[in-house]
């Protein structure tokens, strides 16, 4: 039942999709000023009908309605509602309707919100955007249809890894589909700008709140996942350089060069050629990024089951994308006009948006290059996370020091100013006093420490200079703050990290050079579908004379068999207090690993308050706009 | 004038030019340098110049009933059907680690039999393995 | 300038994309294919009804063997198990379905709803019998013959191409 009532929905869009591209292809002829109201209609019941397919899939998650594959497949009837729910984008086929509902999403509040814009550019958008919707759904309905039937139906479905049940997993894939296929609309207006020839401006303005909303949900995605990778896989990091990792870092860079060219289009200064090549590259990097993740070239902690098939489609798909780009992009290449000077705010701009192109090339080689040299040598690598640290970490100062400095600056002017000044002293002042505090001996992570702390230093004294002036522009200042206070918490929490690796007996005491470590108490529980083995450890600072207690769990799953660790944390806003314990083959021996991380939360905080400046962003345009 | 114009965009041009021939340069000699070349036990067996200096991965799966454990070392033989490899490692072992599973090892070889791990890493999602992920257990970094 | 832009970028991307094209059909490292040619090893293996044991020495009183490793739980073998069917009627091909790391309940159910193709049904509940043949993953297929040879081996589901290959190797 919900399955044909799923498949009449996805048919529906299908339908109303290739109604709007030949409605908008005819009305390319027409010279007016006017869209048809037609259009509106057909948007509407377009997005109407993905919604509820999407809804069915839902509900069908909900019942347990194990008639269909991709539910008897990923779902349980003994999960909890949550996961259920969750269940319903955690694999391939329910993940690509939900790609599918954001296009379509962005392509109604386009239609709808966009107003005062040349009409060919809106409707040459509509246009590239329900191409790119047409060919997912073809995509959906020959490939992967999460609405296949299964006849007869099981008792009971499949899926309850627990692993994979967990919040921040649940919720992260979502608020990254939005961030990176939301990128889609300006690949389309980036197109559509190109052949109907409007101003840059104009162009600049209708797509810098859906670059502000992509990049803002492309941020929370990033962060929730790292959050996940934290506390669950039991590692005690919480960023690994993994491929799929990389590539949801890759549109962010592109996002993030965007997001400030914009700037300097908006005031009709240049970049117009650079802005329509950043638009097309963000949403062609999100698809690489697809293609290396579904297709399973490369393999990583996210598992999606892959499929060469699915890869072949996402890789053709890839390549008339790039290629019809290029081919538009070189027959309507925009005329610049270029007014730039040397010390102005746009030479900033333009040297952010290079170092974010290099960061993107950095990340893009480390990613791709297991796969170039399997493929042309047939040795297998692995590209290590040294590799983006050495590479990365330099480049970080002269970035840190342009963020600084750069938006001081005034636009198109030519005036050179003062390095010294009393921020400076400040800064130095505050960096000396760190450095006596940690003794840091290795001289590029002081330098880095030293400019993290001069920006943030810099972009406090700016607000408070614009507070006292009545002009804030307060959201470049919260993000910039943001990014300051992240690369120096991720520094020091790097530095003061601690780790051990030992074995202990119950009873036993491990001293290392700060801390007491007791093993006091062993319980085993039998909890609902799981056996849970938990250890009570005391963790006593040999400083302060605190002592926390800390119980991590090893839990044995009996349906499907499966041992998870779960890590105890102890965490307060200066620092976590990590602990797993593991067994190894039935012996009276535990494993333990030991981590002591300084100032994670505040790493979180950092991210927050950087994607809060686009938050803040988005809503003082909307602002300015009504005055 | 128009001389001087050209002469200053020349050397713009070759200092960019410069700039990124020297970025490719050093990303790619960092890159080669952090590279973990990735062995079978019969690819160690067989191949003549290994670097035993050189951090690289081992692959294979755990053979049944060959791990052995005190308080400070877990011992095991990474197996790939046809050659065999003995490994050692002190710390935790990740969840999905088990004899009869996959498996990779991070370390140097002390010699062609005997390979010290400092990291171990295991397969994250235990049931499903189609045919074209088994090779990849290697990209499995966490 | 800008033709050869174009030019320059176009060809840029081609390399990249056949590089990923080729990349998609890339063999993989853990190829058990070299195992084809030898002999199987003597294993015991539970049987799924009872709590008898098999040896795998008594296939040598078959003319060709084929050996199913599957579980309910797999989707891949949902989808070859209509082959496992068809090749279930030649005649001198005994199927033995090995039940790899499975519910009882939710096998039965499955060969319930599926059919059941196998003459003998194994199971290995642990998944460690089934490291001994060289699997891996699930579904993998091994063909043998009356000297527990391997003449064939399949890593994933059956495909009706496999299926008449199969029959063309029996035949003969």
């Amino acid at each position: 039942m919900l399955s044909k009532l799923g498949i009449l929905f996805i048919i529906g869009t299908l339908f109303t999709s290739l109604s709007i591209i030949f409605l908008t292809f005819k009305e390319l002829k027409v010279i007016d000023n006017l869209i048809p109201s037609k259009i509106y209609k057909f948007s509407l019941f377009q997005l109407f009908f993905s919604i509820s397919s999407f809804f069915v899939l839902l509900l069908a998650y909900i019942l347990s309605d194990f008639s269909l594959v991709n539910v008897y497949e990923n779902s349980h009837s003994n999960k909890p509602l949550f996961y259920k729910i969750s269940g319903t984008w955690g694999n391939h086929e329910g993940s690509l309707l939900l790609w599918i509902n954001i296009l379509v999403l962005f392509s109604s509040l386009f239609l709808f919100l966009t107003k005062n814009s040349d009409k060919s550019f809106k409707i040459l958008t509509l246009l590239f955007q329900n191409l790119l919707i047409i060919t997912f759904l073809i995509f959906l309905l020959t490939n992967s249809n999460p609405f296949s039937e299964l006849f007869p139906v099981p008792l009971e479905g499949l899926g309850l890894n627990p692993i994979l049940q967990d919040p921040a997993l649940a919720i992260h894939p979502p608020l990254l589909y939005i961030g990176f296929v939301g990128s889609s609309i300006y690949f389309s207006a980036a197109l559509a700008a190109l052949i109907s020839k409007i101003d840059s401006q104009s162009f600049a303005i209708s797509i810098k709140s859906w670059v502000l909303v992509s990049w803002f949900f492309q941020t929370v995605g990033i962060l929730v996942g790292s959050i996940w990778a934290y506390y669950e896989l039991g590692w005690g990091g919480y960023w690994f350089w993994d491929p799929v990792e990389n590539s949801s870092l890759m549109p962010w860079f592109v996002m993030t060069a965007l997001l400030h060219s914009i700037l300097v289009l908006e005031r009709r200064i240049g970049l117009y050629s650079w802005v329509i090549v950043l638009s097309i590259l963000t949403f062609t990097m999100s698809v690489t990024g697809t293609f290396l993740v579904r297709s399973g070239i490369l393999n990583s902690v996210h598992t999606f089951a892959s499929d060469p098939s699915r890869g072949l489609f996402i890789l053709s798909f890839l390549v008339i994308m790039v290629f019809s780009s290029i081919f538009i992009f070189f027959k309507f290449s925009p005329k610049e006009n270029k007014k730039y000077s040397v010390f102005s705010k746009e030479a900033f701009i333009i040297a952010n948006n290079w170092f974010m192109i290099f960061f993107l090339g950095v990340v893009l080689i480390g990613t791709l290059y297991p796969v170039l040299l399997d493929t042309i040598t047939g040795s297998k690598i692995s590209v290590g996370p040294p590799y983006y640290n050495l590479i990365l970490a330099p480049f970080l100062i002269p970035l840190l020091f342009l963020m600084t400095s750069g938006p001081n600056y005034k636009w198109i002017s030519n005036e050179v100013r003062s390095l010294f000044n009393l921020v400076l002293v400040l800064s130095v002042t505050l960096f000396l006093i760190t450095f006596f505090l940690i003794k840091e001996k290795n001289f590029l992570i002081n330098l880095i420490l030293f400019f993290s702390i001069y920006l943030i230093t810099q972009t406090l004294f700016d607000f408070y200079e614009s507070f006292k002036k009545k002009n804030i522009n307060i959201s470049r200042i919260i993000s910039h703050l943001g990014f300051g206070l992240l690369i120096f918490f991720i520094y020091i929490n790097h530095i003061f990290s601690v780790e051990n690796n030992f074995n202990l007996k119950l009873g036993e005491t491990k001293k290392t050079d700060y801390y007491t470590i007791k093993f006091v108490n062993l319980e085993e529980q039998s909890i609902k579908n799981y056996k849970s083995i938990i250890g009570y450890f005391n963790v006593s600072n040999k400083k302060n004379f605190t002592s926390k207690e800390l119980r991590p769990e090893i839990r044995v799953y009996d349906k499907p068999f499966t041992i998870t660790y779960e890590a105890s944390i102890n965490s307060n806003l200066f620092s976590d207090t990590y602990l797993t314990m593991s067994n190894i083959s039935d012996t009276d021996v535990f494993n333990i690993k030991f981590q002591v991380k300084p100032f994670m939360n505040l790493i979180w905080l950092s991210v927050l308050l950087l994607s809060l400046g686009g938050v803040l962003n988005f809503f003082k345009r909307k602002k300015y706009e009504k005055n | 004038m128009l001389f001087k114009k050209v002469k200053i965009r020349l050397s713009i041009l070759l200092t960019l030019s410069a700039i990124s021939v020297f970025l490719i340069f050093l990303v790619f000699k960092v890159l080669e340098d952090n590279v973990l070349y990735f062995y079978s036990p019969s690819e160690i067996k067989n191949t003549n110049d290994l670097n035993l200096n050189k951090k690289i991965r081992v692959g294979g799966m755990v053979k049944k009933g060959s791990i052995q454990s005190n308080e400070t070392e877990i011992k095991f033989v990474v197996t790939d059907l046809n050659n065999e490899i003995i490994v050692s490692y002190s710390g935790t072992v990740p969840a999905l680690f088990a004899e009869g599973k996959g498996v990779v090892a991070e370390g140097r070889l002390r010699d062609k039999k005997f390979f010290i791990a400092k990291r171990i890493l295991a397969k994250h999602d235990e049931n499903y393995m189609p045919p074209e992920l088994r090779g990849n257990l290697n990209k499995d970094a966490k | 300038m800008k033709k050869i832009n174009y030019i320059i970028i176009s060809v840029l991307f081609s390399l990249l994309f056949i590089v990923l094209y080729l990349s998609l059909g890339n063999e993989k490292i853990y190829n058990t294919q070299d195992l084809v040619g030898k002999k199987i090893s003597e294993v015991e293996i539970n049987l799924f009804q009872s709590n008898e044991t098999f040896n795998t020495k008594e296939l040598t009183n078959n003319e060709f063997t084929i050996l199913n490793f599957w579980a309910s739980w797999c989707g891949p073998c949902r989808k070859e198990h209509p082959n496992l069917v068809r090749l279930s009627k030649i005649k001198n091909l005994k199927l033995i379905g090995v039940n790899f790391k499975d519910e009882k309940d939710n096998a039965r159910n499955f060969l319930r709803e599926n059919g059941n193709p196998f003459d003998i049904l194994a199971e290995d509940k642990n998944g460690k019998n089934s490291v001994n043949f060289g699997v891996y993953g699930i579904p993998e297929t091994i063909l043998i013959d009356s000297e527990l040879k391997i003449l064939k081996k399949y890593i994933g589901p059956l495909n009706i191409k496999d299926v008449n290959e199969i029959r063309k190797i029996v035949k003969k």
